[in-house]
């Protein structure tokens, strides 16, 4: 299992846009993928599944993944919240 | 089976949750979508679904109303075929799930829960939902 703790540091934290962003790059994966949010734990392959989190800029997440891709499933979903869901220059 | 997706609503309420829906996804749906006029009786919409519906023979249908017992309800219980199913009472969660979910490999029986439970879902009271939250009673909802 693989697991990483992320900053949300987009301003408009896990919105809708966001939240479809990174359960599309979810579903490209094998593993079950999760995100952990203040004791609340949700598929990452659901919209809105993950938009139930409310989860706002400054907020520490976790991604979990179990399965053959795991390793590449948490990097490019801690990519994608580096890189702000590419909706900030 | 391909799945199709209509919307039949009083109004831009059908376009305007498809737009939306599009927007968050990022891409165009291919939900056809009808306006029903407060002064028609419903005659050319049917025709314009018949067409529709012979154009798609072979796909599975979802028509996807505003209201239970409104006129865009009751007109589509004028068609009847096999695979095609009425959803009532849509509204955005329940547009999101369908086109996230219809492209996937689970039968149009599975698909039609998954929608009408996600537009279920999608409905909260929010004090509800923090107080459950905090007590640890949360339901998973929107988690399949």
């Amino acid at each position: 299992m693989e697991k990483e703790k992320i900053k949300i540091t987009n301003k408009l934290g896990l919105h809708a846009r966001a939240a479809a962003k990174l359960s599309h790059l979810a579903n490209n994966f094998n593993s079950n993928i999760f995100l952990i949010f203040n004791g609340d734990k949700v598929n990452a392959k659901s919209l809105l599944g993950i938009l139930t989190l409310a989860a706002s800029v400054g907020n520490d997440i976790t991604i979990e993944a179990e399965g053959d891709d795991e390793s590449k499933a948490v990097s490019e979903i801690k990519g994608l919240f580096e890189r702000k869901f590419d909706e900030e220059s | 089976m391909k799945i199709k997706g209509v919307i039949i609503t009083h109004g831009e309420l059908g376009k305007a949750i498809i737009d939306v829906a599009d927007s968050i996804l990022e891409r165009k749906s291919d939900i056809e979508c009808f306006r029903f006029e407060w002064d028609e009786d419903g005659t050319i919409i049917e025709k314009k679904i018949r067409a529709f519906l012979n154009k798609n023979k072979d796909s599975g249908i979802i028509i996807f109303t505003d209201m239970f017992g409104g006129s865009p309800a009751n007109l589509s219980l004028r068609f009847n075929r096999p695979n095609l199913e009425i959803i009532t009472g849509i509204n955005l969660p329940g547009i999101l799930k369908f086109l996230t979910y219809k492209e996937k490999k689970i039968s149009f029986k599975e698909l039609l829960k998954i929608v009408r439970d996600g537009a279920r879902d999608g409905i909260s009271i929010i004090s509800e939902y923090l107080g459950d939250r905090k007590n640890g009673k949360r339901k998973d909802q929107n988690n399949k």
